[in-house]
């Protein structure tokens, strides 16, 4: 059948798009999956105060490292993220997330000063370890990008946590409570390892 | 019956089965619902965000460049749609444009007039290709789409200038790390769509 006017091409050639391939299929509750992904890791102690120690880390290293480390941070933990959920397995994940208290907690407890690289470096290998968790347990579905957003914001939200009460270390007495929180954090670190 | 009508009633016969899907917003549809769509789907506002901030961090000049390329690219998805393109992976696509743009505005670097405009053209067409809605007719059907080219068009503007906007360091640094996030929500995502 030979179609001339153009009208009518345009029409079949909708309708057979429209019929074919249901591309609008956004389903699933968006806010719901937010919640969820932003519920996941302020629910996860290990993760809340190795989140907070990148922060209080940073914002205690000062320029650049108040930034960079909150940037590399959620990049490294996707690509740990990607490898949870490809199945690559990664030897001993959770004690990664407690090991990754323990040294960060410690970093900031001991007012440890390395190298830029040397900081972005051990944050983003501890990045993997958490990546990796959250990664495996993705939900399926349309409202997996709400999730994944929840819960990289909300990693975000404690890392920035840990800048602002890391801002304190500019007077004496605030360096204190945040190298306190520090030991604090790598004590729970330990405790963490311990409950394994 | 003329051919123009039976393709007309061929269209809406063979339109009649994607009623069993729904709209994003129940009730709504047509322009409104087009003009909504860019909003309420959580790939679509990651990518274009991402892509707004990646504008705003280009030179006025290049980024109103891109921005009328940008239009164009959607208006070319529409005629694509119209055309019988029937695109399968254009929700993958549409991820890695976001995950491309968030990781271009995370690192802050000036890139090649090439690799900008390749991104902002593909953005442009893999948005509207996955914007199709499920409507009952053709008209309904074309006034969704244009909708969605004015939202589109309108959000990234909005977003662009929103980011030339902020000029100071910690906020040129906030708008680096919400690239960082996103593109890392964009990666795990991606990543849990081609592994399922």
């Amino acid at each position: 059948m030979s179609i001339e006017r153009p009208a009518a091409r345009v029409a079949l050639s909708l309708a057979s798009v429209l019929a074919s391939a249901p591309a609008w299929a956004h389903t699933g509750s968006v806010a719901g999956g937010f919640l969820g992904g932003f519920a996941h890791p302020v629910f996860g102690i290990d993760h809340v105060v190795a989140m907070v120690a990148v922060g209080l880390w940073g914002a205690f290293l000062g320029a650049p490292a108040i930034w960079l480390l909150p940037i590399v941070f959620p990049l490294v933990m996707a690509c740990g993220g990607v490898l949870g959920i490809l199945g690559v397995p990664i030897p001993a994940v959770e004690t990664g997330i407690a090991t990754s208290a323990v040294v960060l907690g410690l970093m900031v407890a001991l007012a440890a000063r390395p190298p830029l690289w040397v900081a972005a470096v051990l944050v983003g290998a501890f990045a993997i370890f958490h990546g990796h968790a959250h990664g495996a347990e993705l939900p399926a579905g349309a409202d997996a990008v709400a999730y994944s957003a929840g819960f990289v914001i909300a990693t975000g939200v404690l890392h920035l946590a840990g800048i602002a009460f890391g801002t304190l270390a500019a007077w004496p007495a605030g360096r204190l409570a945040v190298r306190t929180a520090g030991g604090a954090i790598a004590l729970a670190g330990v405790a963490f390892l311990a409950l394994r | 019956m003329s051919l123009l009508r039976a393709a007309v009633v061929a269209a809406l016969a063979l339109t009649a089965t994607p009623a069993l899907a729904h709209d994003l917003v129940p009730g709504v549809s047509g322009l409104t619902g087009g003009l909504l769509h860019p909003l309420l789907v959580p790939a679509h506002l990651m990518a274009l965000a991402a892509l707004g901030l990646f504008l705003g961090q280009q030179p006025r000049r290049t980024s109103a460049g891109l921005l009328a390329v940008f239009t164009a690219s959607l208006i070319i998805g529409v005629i694509a749609i119209v055309s019988a393109v029937s695109p399968v992976y254009q929700g993958d696509v549409v991820l890695a444009v976001a995950a491309i743009a968030g990781l271009l505005v995370a690192l802050a670097r000036p890139i090649t007039a090439l690799l900008s405009l390749s991104l902002i053209a593909i953005a442009g067409i893999v948005l509207m290709l996955d914007s199709v809605p499920h409507e009952m007719s053709m008209q309904t059907t074309f006034l969704a789409l244009v909708g969605t080219v004015i939202a589109a068009s309108i959000m990234i503007t909005l977003v662009a200038e929103a980011g030339r906007a902020l000029t100071r360091d910690w906020q040129r640094i906030g708008v680096r790390i919400v690239g960082s996030w996103i593109a890392a929500s964009a990666i795990l995502v991606l990543a849990l769509r081609l592994a399922r």
